[in-house]
């Protein structure tokens, strides 16, 4: 009965863990202006876009990407959809500028001032851990 | 040892002073969209047997100085106009003259082409273009096989234009992307080139230099992660000097490299190699240029931690022109490496080299009691980038 009682302890435990990673992937929502007409984004693009390597969406408009400075939200936005750490997206940003291959994202220290941002620039997508309606964004999905 | 004269003096101070000028608001400036960026390092190398890069190692030197600013401005959402210039104190190379790195229009018409024209970057292998920007890799030296930091600034850019994209080939078969250029570069005349030179006696009016063109092909691969490439470039020397002029006829290198990103890993590989037929030719006289070299080398790191990352590279290089064993004909580096961030501004770097062979770094006027065929390097760095 005791080996039941420990076992079902890690199983918890495991679940909460688990339930917590999802959790910190959900929390993050992609958010774009509402004059895009894409309507999804894939995970391929996406990350190329927020890298510098792709600078359009698949309907050819121009793409605007945005960063927060930093904290929970740019940190899991970074490593779930970029596969990188802020200290890797720093260094692969520092490297683009410093070629003069490109120009750094503009970053807020805010989610409401992103999503300002978002809401009047054509092309602009971001991110942020939760918004309304009344935003004026859109949430872009990621698509396969 | 050479004593630094009021011109290295002040630009030993040049980063210092863009510390001080930066430090109460370290965050890139964005004035009217356009975006000023910089960094700025100073290096500690301690050799136990020589004199390295002609530094006077073997006592510690501290000689060794890093610092630029750019300028970028995105005009349109296609046209972007930036700058940079450069100032670097590598112990008798470099000075207080302030380069210009690259300044270049870039027009980009969609993702599978673009041109830039200017001084611009040269791409070739996977660090040539931001060999400079230390603040984007883990090493103090790069493999100095394949990235002598002595003669960085002969092969950083070229005035002239480049076409790039990429090439869209679906979800399953990654993406090729590729850069072609044409240009003219020419020697740093502070570099190391043109000291090795004016120390056999050769001293230039000017620094040479040449037509450049070349191209560099890197594919993406779909497993997210690995990169793999190759680049090719054709580059040739003419030159004045009071001996005569000085040619090189022109010379193909090639480079084939690979990296792989997983998680807190990171491996990376490159071979590099040019042909045996080189030739300087001085008025009438041909004498052959000893550089028939293969260069290759392999390196891993691991970040231990969000800010401390860790690392390791063996870097070979061989001389092929040179037929007897000589330690001049190769040189061996096992290196072990280590950086740490102490914010997203400031770092620190330490690194050891275990170096066998004499066919890189040294010069016969800082060593002038001859050469080991061995020696241990002891390096520290701290570095600021905005």
């Amino acid at each position: 009965m005791m080996k039941l009682q420990y076992k079902f302890r890690w199983f918890l435990l495991l679940g909460i863990l688990a339930a917590c990673s999802a959790a910190s992937a959900q929390e993050v929502i992609l958010v774009a202006n509402k004059g895009l007409q894409v309507t999804a984004i894939s995970a391929a693009d996406l990350r190329a876009i927020f890298l510098g390597t792709k600078t359009r969406f698949s309907d050819g408009s121009h793409a605007v990407p945005v960063t927060l400075k930093g904290g929970p939200v740019h940190e899991v936005f970074l490593r779930h959809y970029i596969g990188q750490s802020p200290d890797e997206f720093r260094a692969q940003w520092r490297k683009t500028v410093f070629t003069g291959q490109g120009a750094v994202l503009k970053a807020f220290d805010s989610e409401s001032a992103l999503l300002q941002y978002v809401a009047a620039t054509p092309g602009a997508l971001g991110y942020v851990s939760r918004f309304s309606p009344s935003d004026d964004v859109k949430p872009l999905p990621t698509s396969k | 040892m050479q004593k630094p004269t009021p011109r290295r003096k002040l630009s030993l101070l040049f980063p210092v002073c863009l510390v001080c000028v930066f430090a109460g608001s370290v965050r890139a400036q964005n004035f009217h969209g356009i975006q000023f960026h910089g960094f700025a390092n100073q290096a500690f190398l301690y050799s136990s047997d020589f004199n390295y890069l002609t530094m006077q190692s073997n006592s510690g030197s501290w000689r060794w100085t890093d610092g630029a600013i750019s300028a970028t401005d995105s005009l349109t959402d296609s046209f972007r106009l930036g700058a940079q210039i450069h100032m670097y104190q590598l112990g008798e190379l470099g000075g207080a003259n302030l380069q210009l790195d690259w300044a270049t229009g870039d027009y980009k018409v969609n993702d599978s082409f673009g041109f830039r024209a200017g001084k611009v970057k040269t791409v070739e292998g996977l660090f040539n273009d931001s060999q400079e920007v230390d603040a984007s890799f883990l090493w103090i030296l790069l493999p100095q096989s394949t990235y002598p930091v002595d003669n960085q600034s002969f092969t950083l850019s070229h005035l002239g234009g480049d076409v790039y994209g990429y090439i869209p080939l679906g979800k399953r078969s990654g993406t090729p992307h590729y850069t072609a250029y044409i240009g003219y570069n020419s020697l740093d005349e502070n570099g190391g080139y043109v000291k090795q030179l004016a120390d056999d006696g050769l001293a230039f009016k000017e620094p040479p230099g040449g037509k450049t063109y070349g191209r560099d092909v890197r594919w993406a691969a779909a497993m997210r992660g690995l990169t793999a490439g190759c680049s090719a470039i054709v580059m040739g020397l003419d030159g004045s000097a009071p001996a005569g002029i000085p040619q090189v006829p022109s010379f193909l290198v090639n480079t084939e490299y690979a990296q792989f990103t997983k998680g807190k890993f990171y491996l990376a590989g490159e071979f590099r190699s040019t042909p045996p037929a080189k030739a300087l030719t001085l008025e009438l006289k041909t004498f052959p240029v000893p550089d028939d070299y293969r260069a290759w080398y392999a390196m891993g790191s691991y970040r231990l931690a969000s800010k401390l990352h860790v690392g390791t590279y063996y870097s070979h290089y061989l001389n092929k022109s040179i037929s007897t064993p000589t330690p001049a004909k190769y040189s061996k580096d096992w290196v072990l490496s280590a950086r740490y961030d102490f914010n997203p501004y400031f770092y620190g770097k330490i690194e050891s080299h275990f170096l066998h062979g004499t066919g890189l770094g040294y010069y016969g006027t800082d060593n002038p009691n001859g050469l080991k065929p061995n020696s241990d390097i002891l390096a520290a760095k701290i570095g600021f980038s905005f």
